[in-house]
């Protein structure tokens, strides 16, 4: 299985894929990382992904941006998005769900966190 | 605390440092642009300290977080238009990331974390926020015909610029373009640019291609004072179009007016302006962050510098009548001074550029652990040496030539875990990186505990894909030579770790641009060693200068063994090769005039005086028969043009303080190309 992380923050971006790594040892998971909204829009005819996870504060497209561009592609429309954000941009939150995120993990989270949204994401136990 | 935590702290607090001194620069120009603040500066603090806030609250860094967090607060309201801009907002600002650069800092010296009343920030930035009242949100939207998915794709803030905009009585104008896949980043980067010029690019909403072809359509949202005509001028490649139900000038002349009063009690850019005793912020931090390319600007005036005091050096040496001669003295001891200044200089910059090749160990490990899995192989990995240091931008370009080497030492070297207990060896395939510093090179060593290099496999391989021919003759040193040529490479090579397929060929090339060298050590049943040399630094290197036909060539010291004096009679013939008894060990020369075809003017006879510069790329030695050595000197390379680029045994070009440009040699591909011999090939030969 294949996932994208798409986050600005270099060390973010190495935090979310050690938790990630850590909590999927079972399964052959490989992690695709994107530092920018176009890197992750450059990325993807380049693989499958099984399941995205995008920040939304970011340079260039934010993550929603990024999340309605997907939901609205032939192709792309059926990789299940999960939005990594803040607890201050609950008016956000709201708006990754009606663009068709399935996921939403508030900053901090804990490491199981992300690794059940991730599971229940990925449709695996 | 673990060694993971440890580096974990230690990212953040470099990329900490980074985000606020970033964050100090982006204060500055707030500062400087007062009340009329452009939004996108106030947006990118705010982003700034968003990012610090999710980064310290992961790790658990409580203060840094919740500091963050309350300016994050802060910062979310003033971008949103909520709180005026005022000195004493400017001052907290400042007050607040001074105290997280203290608190950066004291993580590393907890002795420094008193020094931060965070409670006291807290405090005021509190009543900042609260001493204003909450205004009443406009929709928006009621003046636009903005379609559904975009008003989705909207942040809160950029509805809130949207807003500010259509307030202004600005033009809010969709601009589309449907961008080449290859490009559509800095197309659009160079666009939005030219559009912050004359206004704001609210949103940037990415779309399928709707022509159907593979490229990738953006729709801008903009707000401007230019009308759709004069966006499109800007825009000339773009679809403009207005988004106001009513565009007349009267309508925006009225939005215009209805423009919403500066909030009570706040104060204008003048009065920010006349207050100018804004206390300085000091840094605390102890390190500066500077782009590479800065380094090499700084490298390069280095460079000629030293041209310049090489030139002097010539002048004082022209110096010799009487009258000169004190004058002479006098000049060659500033010189002599200038020189050593330069050369703590120098040194200076070549350890500013120089990081530790331990930043990509960690990616490395994530590689070997993905290769391993899939390979289904059992692997040790062990780094070591991680402090060693090389040149910034050698350790980016190594990344690739090194997965490459470990992803092809597991696949090839390692045995499946079955064969390797039957050969005595424990199940799980050892890997080692170890780096090391040798002399004025550092040397990287991917060793494995795998099967070994069988030559006679290696021969079978290399006539199947017509690298060699069945008769060619074949031994060890040639299967080593092999692994390494174009198109030797299996295709089941292609992989996404190596991503593109390539062989140990490209891996070898890769070095060479390094301008350095690989070797491979091998014992069959033992296992396999890649040896990596490199230079510490590529711009300034010590060269011998000599003389060939006339011309004047440099060759890099770190190439050069030994030189010496030999007779045209000391010049023996074996199989059509020039060669000299150095010692014990038949040395092969080569003619530097024959290698650059310069016309041969050097008598003949047997008496004929030559030199030798005996010289050595990885494992190779070779005999460069030159006229003359001239003087041993440092000098600074530069790179030639694309088509002196081709021409095997060069370098680049160099200017030595005389009038002429000279050639730097580069004993790799010259060996490559001419032919070298193994000086050591006892030693390499299986124990």
């Amino acid at each position: 299985m294949k996932i994208l992380v798409v986050e600005d923050s270099s060390s973010m971006r190495a935090y979310l894929t050690t938790i990630i790594e850590g909590g999927t040892e079972s399964y052959d998971l490989e992690i695709v990382e994107a530092a920018s909204g176009f890197e992750a829009l450059k990325t993807l005819p380049h693989h499958t992904f099984d399941a995205i996870l995008t920040d939304i504060n970011m340079p260039d497209i934010n993550g929603l941006e990024l999340v309605s561009f997907l939901k609205n592609h032939p192709v792309y429309k059926t990789i299940p998005i999960m939005v990594i954000s803040t607890e201050s941009s609950d008016e956000d939150r709201k708006r990754a769900a009606a663009l068709g995120a399935e996921e939403y993990l508030v900053k901090p989270f804990q490491a199981g966190e992300l690794i059940e949204k991730l599971r229940r994401l990925l449709k695996v136990a | 605390m673990t060694k993971e935590d440890d580096r974990a702290r230690e990212e953040f607090t470099s990329e900490a440092e980074e985000l606020l001194d970033t964050l100090s620069r982006d204060l500055v120009e707030f500062e400087a642009q007062g009340k009329n603040v452009r939004p996108e500066v106030v947006n990118k603090i705010f982003r700034e300290v968003h990012s610090l806030k999710g980064l310290a609250g992961m790790l658990g860094f409580v203060e840094i977080s919740e500091l963050s967090h309350n300016l994050e607060d802060m910062l979310d309201r003033l971008r949103m238009g909520k709180i005026p801009i005022t000195k004493d907002l400017i001052d907290l600002l400042y007050d607040s990331v001074d105290s997280l650069n203290r608190l950066v800092i004291a993580i590393n010296d907890p002795s420094l974390a008193g020094l931060v009343d965070v409670t006291n920030l807290a405090s005021r930035i509190h009543r900042t926020v609260t001493s204003q009242p909450q205004q009443k949100v406009e929709d928006p939207f009621s003046e636009l015909t903005l379609d559904e998915q975009t008003k989705k794709s909207l942040t809160e803030y950029e509805e809130h610029r949207l807003l500010e905009n259509v307030r202004a009585g600005k033009y809010i104008l969709a601009i589309e373009q449907t961008f080449d896949f290859s490009d559509f980043d800095e197309k659009l980067r160079a666009l939005t640019s030219v559009l912050n010029e004359a206004g704001e690019v609210i949103s940037t909403l990415p779309a399928l291609d709707s022509s159907g072809g593979s490229g990738i359509a953006f729709r801008l949202l903009y707000g401007s004072m230019l009308n759709e005509p004069a966006v499109a001028a800007l825009a000339p490649d773009a679809r403009v179009s207005s988004l106001r139900k009513d565009t007349s000038p009267a309508a925006v002349a009225a939005a215009g007016a209805a423009m919403t009063p500066p909030p009570p009690g706040g104060t204008t850019a003048a009065d920010v302006a006349a207050e100018d005793d804004l206390s300085s912020l000091r840094s605390m931090s102890q390190t500066v962050r500077v782009d590479i390319t800065k380094l090499d600007h700084v490298m390069n005036i280095v460079g000629e510098l030293i041209i310049e005091k090489t030139q002097l050096e010539a002048l004082t040496r022209q110096l010799t009548t009487q009258q000169q001669r004190m004058a002479a003295h006098e000049l060659g001891k500033i010189a002599r001074n200038l020189d050593r200044k330069l050369s703590e200089l120098q040194k200076s910059v070549i350890e500013t550029r120089m990081v530790p090749v331990g930043q990509i160990y960690s990616k490395l490990a994530r590689t070997v652990r993905k290769v391993a899995r899939e390979l289904k192989k059992e692997i040790e990995l062990t780094l070591r040496g991680e402090d060693t240091e090389l040149d910034k931008m050698m350790v980016e370009e190594l990344t690739d030539p090194l997965m490459h080497i470990i992803r092809n030492s597991i696949d090839h070297g390692i045995e499946p875990a079955a064969e390797r207990v039957a050969a005595g060896k424990q199940p799980e395939g050892r890997v080692t990186l170890t780096a090391y510093q040798q002399g004025n090179s550092v040397v990287l060593d991917v060793k494995d505990d795998g099967r070994g290099i069988d030559p006679e496999k290696i021969r079978q391989v290399a006539i199947k894909r017509g690298v060699i021919g069945e008769k060619d003759a074949f031994d060890l040193q040639r299967a080593y030579e092999v692994i390494f040529a174009p198109g030797f490479s299996t295709a089941d090579q292609v992989s996404e770790i190596s991503g593109r397929g390539v062989g140990l060929d490209v891996v070898k090339k890769n070095i060479q641009e390094l301008k350095g060298t690989i070797e491979v050590i091998s014992k069959p049943r033992e296992g396999t060693t890649f040896r990596i040399s490199l230079p510490i630094t590529l711009a300034i290197i010590q060269a011998l200068i000599v003389r060939a036909s006339g011309e004047q060539f440099a060759i890099p010291l770190t190439s050069v063994e030994e030189s010496l004096r030999i007779y045209s009679r000391d010049i023996r013939t074996v199989e059509r090769r020039e060669v000299f008894t150095l010692r014990d060990f038949t040395l092969p020369l080569l003619r530097l005039s024959d290698a650059f075809g310069l016309s041969d003017d050097h008598d003949h006879g047997p008496d004929t005086k030559w030199f030798v510069v005996v010289t050595r790329a990885g494992e190779k030695t070779v005999g460069l028969l030159v006229d003359a050595l001239v003087r041993q000197q440092e000098v600074v390379i530069k790179s030639i043009g694309e088509r002196l680029k081709t021409i095997p045994g060069i370098a680049g070009a160099t200017d030595i303080g005389e009038s002429d440009i000279v050639l730097v040699i580069d004993v790799g591909t010259l060996i490559d190309h001419f032919g070298g011999r193994a000086r050591e090939t006892r030693a390499l030969a299986v124990h």
